[in-house]
């Protein structure tokens, strides 16, 4: 008994498909090829350079930020007066100088992912349904150019567009990097983070732009998706913040209850239960976390800078108070050991000795929750658009003539 | 058959769109399809250009069943929508380019081919100007050369003489003769319907959704028609046609052209624009039926100055239709 096996994928179809040979293959919709991608990745640049005033919009770009790096250079000079800028003096300046540069990196960072952030949905939300208006995208859908090609050739077109705007941003990152006491790495770092966020607007644009048959539209609800990830996110952690406050009996290493303040002699301390009110951020330091400044904040180098020195590093903070969140409350507390180093002058005299394990904030990354997390959005995106185009069609975008 | 449609129904929400077309073109024959506005004409070539999904029927383009293969249908077609856009600021030649390297020609091989197809739709001197300066007839033209840029098996044209200039009109219809004796399935739909009268081998009629009637455009113009005739003397024409019991209508259409000076709206049917010189309108059986009537007129001494057919054939298969829908 035999039994016969197809091993063609083209079987015969009910109808007897003749299938002549020599025939290209059905393509999935997802199936990319270098070629198609690119095709319509240099028909979308070639629009997009000639029909816009793209070189207007990268200058002003530069002015921008190269006016806010200049004036953050002012003031973080003027908070720090008797060392100018660029003056390097005694033992002072030179200190200055290390808490002056990571102060400038962080705010020229951010002042670049902000201004990304704004002008990247414009570059995608309008790609696909602009495409439809224009009647120029079923022309494109009927060639042999697969969902996925066009889907990811007009991403990479607005992606290559925000990555410019990233470039006219780099000079001043080197400007800040010359400020001192940024690591090399940190440029190279922020800028792949930057890059990969940027990606990731752009493909939220791209699925709104499938989605909406409006360009207003899309350009709207991609605005509230970025705002929803920079705003929202910490507004929403911030308001939760009482429904994860709850009143619980904490361990406390404290002095006892008769101790006169005036006392010199060092105090005794016990433990102690008390009740109080702590909120539980580490079940919710997730909202933070998606957060695109977070994402970048935690994933630059962090800058090793002598204790005694004082930085103003905006990275360094988010990335301390996130990751602080994210650990949450400790489950014993020490009131005691500041006494008793104030009192006894010495660490090491017996009562300092605090039996409370020195809390260890957690150390862990959290840039690549949130990195993922993003790179969902964007990926959910990109499969939308890729739905959208593929043919044939079942139902038609509304406002489309039927026949 | 390389283009074959059967029982194809298709709704838009409560609107039918199509409800059982079926039609076979031929390869080698330009075959028009006709039909009033919102007959599914579109909604037809959005199907057969593997865009929409049909709700039921069988589509088959160059062999390949389109829902099944619409990978290898969409190789082998080339589709012209009515309206369509271009990228404005693109050239013309980039453009042709830019579809030849989406239907995965080689750079050179797409170059050469732009150049051609701009060479054939005489837009070779706006080769280098972005198609936002084209007028609406060379963006027309432009997007005819775009169709043909894969060397399609199958044509589907979406009002394509819509916008063109009579020199136009006529190149296209000597394209499309070109392409379909070049053994290529042209479906071409028009509303002009005396244009498609010269370009047309068959007709397929779209009315509600629905085949209607569908022939060789040779067939309807061997069947009756109307033809108008002409002659000096109007009361000696009707007489003629009266004694020889042929049935004649006046010419209502010649709007003062020819139907005399005193021919008023209350002059009543058949009143006729007295002694001057007058046209009717006579049924007659094929072109063999006017040499017969032709030949009669003049035996009987008639002053006969012109014989024609009174609109296409089409036309009036069409209208005919509309007439029986009534």
């Amino acid at each position: 008994m035999t039994t016969e096996v197809t091993l063609d994928d083209a079987a015969p179809t009910p109808g007897g498909d003749p299938a002549p040979s020599g025939s290209p293959a059905e393509q999935g919709p997802w199936s990319l090829s270098w070629h198609g991608v690119r095709t319509v990745a240099v028909l979308d640049l070639r629009q997009r350079v000639r029909s816009t005033r793209w070189v207007v919009a990268l200058v002003v770009w530069f002015v921008v930020v190269g006016a806010v790096t200049a004036l953050t250079w002012a003031a973080v000079g003027a908070a720090f007066p008797g060392t100018p800028p660029g003056v390097d003096t005694s033992g002072m300046g030179v200190s200055a100088q290390v808490l002056r540069g990571p102060t400038i990196f962080g705010v020229v960072v951010f002042f670049v992912l902000f201004l990304g952030l704004l002008v990247s949905p414009t570059l995608s939300a309008t790609s696909i349904n602009g495409d439809r208006a224009a009647g120029t995208l079923a022309t494109l859908q009927v060639t042999l150019l697969t969902p996925g090609e066009i889907a990811v050739g007009k991403l990479v077109a607005a992606w290559v567009a925000a990555l410019a705007f990233l470039a006219a941003g780099v000079p001043f990152l080197v400007v800040a990097l010359a400020a001192g006491g940024t690591p090399v790495v940190s440029v190279v770092v922020c800028l792949v983070v930057l890059a990969v966020l940027l990606a990731v607007v752009c493909a939220i644009g791209l699925g709104f732009s499938a989605l909406s048959p409006r360009t207003s539209g899309s350009a709207v609800l991609t605005f509230l998706a970025v705002a929803g990830l920079t705003v929202l996110s910490p507004i929403v952690f911030a308001l939760t913040l009482p429904a994860v406050t709850q009143e619980e009996p904490v361990r406390v290493w404290t002095t006892s209850g008769d101790y006169r303040w005036d006392d010199d002699e060092p105090p005794t301390c016990t433990w102690q239960t008390v009740t109080m009110s702590r909120p539980h951020t580490e079940r919710t330091w997730w909202l933070l976390a998606v957060n695109p400044f977070v994402i970048l904040a935690d994933a630059a180098p962090e800058v090793r800078v002598e204790e005694t020195v004082y930085t103003a590093d905006p990275l360094a903070a988010i990335r301390t108070g996130v990751r602080e969140a994210r650990t949450g409350p400790a489950a014993e507390e020490d009131w005691c050991g500041g006494f008793a180093e104030l009192t006894s002058g010495s660490a090491q005299s017996p009562v300092a000795q605090s039996p409370v394990a020195e809390r260890e904030p957690d150390r862990s990354v959290v840039w690549p929750w949130g990195l993922a997390a993003n790179l969902a959005l964007g990926g959910a995106g990109l499969a939308i658009a890729v739905r959208r185009l593929a043919i044939p069609q079942r139902t038609l975008p509304r406002g489309t003539r039927v026949a | 058959m390389s283009l074959s449609v059967r029982a194809v129904h298709r709704s838009f929400g409560t609107v039918r769109a199509l409800d059982g077309v079926s039609l076979e073109a031929r390869p080698g024959a330009v075959t028009a399809l006709i039909g009033p506005n919102g007959s599914g004409k579109t909604t037809l070539l959005l199907i057969l250009a593997g865009l929409l999904v049909p709700d039921a029927g069988e589509v088959r383009v160059g062999g390949y069943d389109v829902a099944v293969h619409g990978y290898a249908a969409r190789a082998r077609t080339g589709w012209m929508p009515d309206a369509f856009g271009t990228w404005d600021s693109l050239t013309a030649r980039e453009v042709l380019r830019t579809f030849a390297a989406a239907y995965r020609m080689a750079p050179d091989r797409g170059a050469a081919r732009a150049a051609e197809l701009l060479e054939t739709v005489h837009l070779t001197e706006f080769a280098d100007r972005p198609a936002s300066v084209l007028s609406r007839g060379q963006k027309q033209r432009l997007g005819l050369a775009r169709a043909l840029v894969h060397d399609p098996e199958v044509l589907l044209l979406d009002e394509p003489a819509s916008g063109l200039d009579p020199r136009s009109r006529v190149d296209l219809r000597v394209l499309l003769r070109r392409l379909a004796a070049e053994g290529r399935t042209v479906l071409v739909s028009s509303h002009v319907l005396t244009e498609l009268d010269e370009m047309a081998d068959d007709a397929v009629f779209l009315s509600r959704g629905r085949t209607a009637a569908s022939g060789s455009v040779a067939s309807a113009e061997a069947g009756p028609r109307t033809w108008r005739l002409r002659a000096l003397s109007f009361p000696a024409l009707t007489r003629w046609l009266d004694s020889a019991g042929a049935a004649w209508r006046p010419d209502d259409d010649a709007d003062g052209r020819g139907a005399g000076p005193d021919s008023g709206p209350d002059s009543g049917p058949g009143a006729g624009p007295g002694a001057g010189p007058g046209g009717v309108l006579v049924e007659v059986q094929g072109e063999e039926g006017a040499a017969a009537l032709l030949r009669d007129a003049v035996a009987a001494g008639v002053p006969v100055t012109s014989l024609a057919p009174a609109g296409g054939a089409l036309e009036q298969a069409y209208l005919a239709l509309e007439e029986e829908r009534r």
